[in-house]
């Protein structure tokens, strides 16, 4: 057993996603003694390694192939198997999306090692990494640890972690040549649909902009939509929104929409009906904005202003110029 | 007791509830709203094989027991009254079907009332549950019987296509018969409008000329008024249910909103007026539930439960009126309009003072019975 | 294709609010009985779709104590065939990598099985690891996040993948592992009939000895992952800060918050 943390890069067409980027600056966080292995499969005429080296890992190992992606998480996870038993990292991190949980619980079964998913924090205490992750809704936190098997495997949700690039570290650049790709006859990806609408839904959203009747106007609107993008947040609404244009149920929070919990809620303009402010109760930090001192919405916040959204908005789009 | 049956019963009423929050909560407004269960909702209760569920099984039927029925009928009534007004109308009927009903003709029609709606006509234009001022006429016929008659005020009417009628078979001589809106002669009339329950359809049927065989006789000759009777006190037991299900709905909406409003700084429900009310209602609601699980468990152990069930209806409905008129007043100006839930819960709850006898009815009836007792 | 389908279930607590017991540091469960895992039922009615269009059998599998029945009997009571509680002392303790070794074991038993499904994830664990593990023990390809399914004859199935990017459309030969969404049905209400009748069908209960386990391999033995240490988080009581009354003052204040907080 070595002392390199494997990160699996998840990819995208031509995308890199931020959870792999988050998990190389978290990795260079909590250690100084271990090397820093980015995975990387991808295509031919792919060079995602240009992107992912911004962000300084020690390595990228690269395997390129233009079927990988095509021929089910199986395939995937019996290459990675592969790769660990050549060179038995001590950890192996993946994010936790549909297809990061999806490969690295069968790769957690080939290698007969430990796996904790969804954590929210990770540290080292010398080689022991020490997973710490919600239980039973949130409403618990559990320290896990996988002592006697090896790789340590943990799978992270995205924007848990902050990404941070460091252009001072050049990371070596290993392609594996000698891995056969053994195509599995039994399935088989004959179709891929990017999603249009809003694939993944409000109530997965680390960040979160809800809009009230309060701060809905055509001035405001473009600017709010400016601050989501600014701030990488989904915008949700209260009930009456849902039928203005441009909202519709699916962006509903609340009782009978949907229930947030975000690191980050900001509210324009919301009055904080009981309907509303049972969906936003797991929201980590509530920061929220009405003219109206007496508006229900203050007693749920951690922060409150009293005054015009409009006002608000700007001025913090300003400060993020 | 049978553990299976304990943890059937537990299943039933999960299932229940489940679904009344899922599939009838969304609706309760919009049913008063609209005089009318949607499509998808009837289409649900349907599939789900509530209309059978008390039928035996070897029928198609879920074989629950009159304690089931009950509670049943108390969850479904806890999101939606004219809904479980609609069970009850149902399943009162069926009741006599399976008691009285030849095996020939249960054969018949109780895999058909898993399907089909059931009502119960003993009322006309002239009289009110007075049996004995009935006019409507059956004329035997060599092996069959001519209908004749005029019933109204029948719960489900129009909805249900399945009826039992009591018609004078002779003088002095009430009897029940099972007749099918498929039967030529058989016409409907027109649909009450309500002030209240405006979800369960309430109307009147004509039969002119309507031949049905011997077999459509329930019971013997004679036992009409009987049957009548019974299909009061197995319809009270359930409106007992429905008045504490009333009760329960509004009592849930009082506290929700007496602790988020404030009256200046305080919410009102640390304020003694609405503490008093709330106080009321909650012990009006375990009261009405005993009565009615009393009526039912009494049924249940083929104990005579006529008083127990008159009762849970007597009480059930003043103390549902009486707590829905609370809640109204609790909530004031929300209570009062008609974009909040509250006011359509009083109207509701009016009717069960009426329904299935009225208040002055259920006095005589019960002393009556208490008079007899001491003998 | 006569399907034999096995959906693995899992009874789940019926409220998210646990707290712990601060001597013992055990979870204080509620006196309520658990329910089914809403995935799982997603994964059962879909299983009885399949039964009622294709026919064949649909088995419950469920790893857990005793008092898991009354849930196998609710997925009775929806339609399913017969239920395996797979229940034992040394069971017990399981991580996931334990738990998938146990079903696997009781699957291959069975023999017959050409079709697993589970839900994608419990909502009290929120792994959604044991679908894939029991995938990559029995050997079988495995399509997760599914949110739509079209099978096909001659033993392929047809389905979607609901990732956040993308739909996959897949296309696998029998058997397979899927595990599901929840917008791929609406798990059907236990009808009251289906109720009584469920008590005519069978629950058997498998123990180490009847699926011929490891022992090593089961239980806390078989278990990589540790907890350990648990706590429940505070609760902040929200008392609320008023920002500055000037805008531009206000965001500041802010930005210095949510960089305290990390969350920038």
């Amino acid at each position: 057993m070595n002392n390199e943390i494997w990160i699996y890069a998840e990819t995208h067409n031509n995308l890199v996603m931020p959870i792999t980027y988050q998990l190389i600056t978290k990795a260079k966080e909590i250690t100084n003694n271990k090397k820093i292995v980015v995975i990387l499969f991808e295509g031919l005429n792919d060079n995602l390694e240009d992107l992912i080296k911004e962000y300084g890992p020690d390595e990228i190992m690269i395997y390129k192939n233009d079927f990988i992606k095509k021929s089910g998480d199986r395939v995937i996870a019996t290459l990675l198997s592969e790769l660990v038993l050549l060179r038995k990292p001590n950890s192996f991190l993946f994010g936790a999306t549909v297809l990061g949980r999806s490969i690295s619980a069968r790769l957690q079964a080939k290698l007969n090692t430990g796996l904790t998913a969804d954590c929210l924090d990770l540290s080292f205490e010398d080689d022991l990494l020490i997973q710490t992750k919600p239980s039973y809704g949130d409403n618990i936190m559990c320290e896990i640890i996988c002592p006697n098997h090896y790789p340590q495997m943990a799978t992270v949700r995205p924007n848990i972690f902050v990404a941070k690039k460091d252009l001072n570290k050049i990371p070596l650049i290993t392609k594996i040549t000698n891995l056969k790709i053994k195509e599995d006859k039994n399935i088989k990806v004959y179709e891929e649909k990017p999603l249009l609408s809003k694939g993944d839904s409000i109530s997965n959203a680390n960040r979160v902009i809800a809009v009230g009747r309060g701060a809905y106007n055509q001035k405001n609107l473009p600017l709010i939509e400016e601050l989501a993008l600014k701030l990488g947040a989904k915008i949700g609404v209260t009930r009456p929104l849902t039928d203005l244009h441009p909202f519709s149920v699916d962006d509903q929070i609340g009782q009978s929409g949907n229930t947030i919990s975000p690191r980050l809620l900001i509210n324009l303009g919301v009055h904080g009906a009981v309907q509303f402010t049972s969906g936003i109760l797991k929201s980590e930090l509530i920061i929220s904005i009405n003219n109206n001192p007496k508006a229900p919405i203050f007693d749920y916040s951690d922060y409150s202003f009293i005054g015009d959204a409009h006002d608000f908005i700007k001025a913090l789009l300003n400060i993020f110029q | 007791m049978n553990n299976n049956r304990n943890e059937a019963d537990l299943m039933l009423h999960q299932m229940v509830l489940d679904f009344a929050k899922k599939e009838i909560k969304p609706f309760d407004m919009i049913i008063d709203k609209n005089k009318d269960y949607p499509k998808e909702l009837w289409n649900k209760v349907l599939e789900t094989g509530f209309l059978g569920l008390i039928i035996p099984s070897a029928y198609g039927g879920a074989n629950f027991n009159p304690v089931a029925e009950a509670e049943t009928i108390y969850t479904i009534a806890s999101y939606n009254a004219s809904l479980a007004f609609t069970f009850e109308g149902h399943y009162k009927t069926v009741n006599q079907l399976m008691k009285y009903g030849k095996d020939s003709l249960k054969e018949k029609y109780l895999p058909q009332a898993t399907k089909r709606v059931f009502g119960f006509g003993s009322t006309e234009p002239q009289g009110g549950s007075n049996v004995l001022g009935i006019s409507g006429s059956a004329l035997k016929e060599g092996n069959h019987w001519i209908l004749n008659g005029n019933k109204t005020m029948i719960t489900n009417g129009g909805l249900a296509e399945v009826y039992l009628v009591l018609l004078k078979t002779d003088e002095d001589e009430i009897s029940c018969f099972l007749v099918d809106d498929e039967m030529p002669g058989f016409k409907y009339g027109k649909r009450e409008e309500f002030f209240g329950m405006r979800g369960t359809p309430v109307g009147e049927i004509f039969l002119e000329n309507v031949k049905v065989t011997d077999e459509h006789l329930l019971g013997s000759l004679g036992e009409g008024i009987e049957i009548g009777n019974n299909a009061h006190y197995d319809a009270r037991i359930n409106m007992g249910a429905i008045a504490a299900g009333i009760i329960n709905h509004a009592l849930e909406i009082v506290v929700k909103y007496a602790k988020e409003r404030k009256a200046i700084d305080t919410p009102i429900i640390e304020l003694y007026s609405i503490q008093n009310k709330i106080t009321e209602m909650a012990i009006a609601k375990e009261n009405s539930k005993l009565l009615f699980k009393e009526a039912a468990q009494l049924k249940l152990e083929n104990k005579p439960y006529a008083k127990l069930a008159t009762m849970a209806k007597s009480y059930g409905s003043r103390a549902a009126f009486s707590s829905c008129d609370n809640a109204l007043q609790t909530l004031g100006g929300y209570g009062y309009s008609s974009e909040y839930p509250v006011e359509h819960l009083l109207r509701d709850s009016r009717a069960l003072q009426i329904a299935e006898g009225t208040l002055e009815k259920m006095v005589v009836e019960i002393s009556t019975m208490i008079n007899k007792e001491s003998e | 294709m006569n399907y034999h389908i096995v959906v693995c279930v899992k009874q789940v607590p019926v409220s998210n609010n646990l707290k712990i017991d601060p001597v013992t540091k055990n979870v204080i469960r509620g006196t309520e009985a658990g329910v089914m895992n809403p995935f799982d039922k997603n994964a059962l009615e879909a299983a009885l779709k399949l039964k009622e269009r294709y026919g064949g059998k649909v088995t419950l599998l469920s790893m857990g104590p005793k008092n898991f029945e009354i849930t196998l009997r609710g997925g009775l009571a929806m339609g399913s065939d017969e239920a395996i509680l797979l229940s034992s002392r040394s069971f017990g303790g399981a991580d996931t990598l334990a738990t998938g070794y146990v079903l696997s074991e009781a699957i291959k038993k069975l023999g017959d099985v050409n079709l697993v499904l589970f839900g994608r994830q419990s909502i009290d664990a929120d792994t959604g690891q044991v679908g894939p593990i029991v995938a990559e023990f029995l050997g079988w390809p495995q399509i997760t996040y599914v949110n739509k399914i079209t099978p096909l004859t001659d033993g392929f199935i047809k389905a979607t993948r609901l990732m956040e990017n993308m739909e996959q459309s897949i296309e696998a030969k029998l058997p397979v592992v899927l595990t599901v969404r929840s917008e791929l049905n609406n798990p059907r209400y236990p009808t009251p009939r289906n109720i009584q009748l469920s008590y005519q069908k069978k629950i058997t209960i498998w123990d180490e000895k009847d699926i011929n386990a490891d022992l090593n391999r089961i239980g806390i033995k078989g278990s990589p992952t540790v907890v350990r240490k648990v706590w429940t988080p505070e609760k902040h009581e929200k008392k609320t800060i008023n920002l500055n009354s000037d805008p531009n003052q206000a965001v500041l204040e802010i930005l210095e918050v949510l960089r305290a907080k990390n969350i920038l």
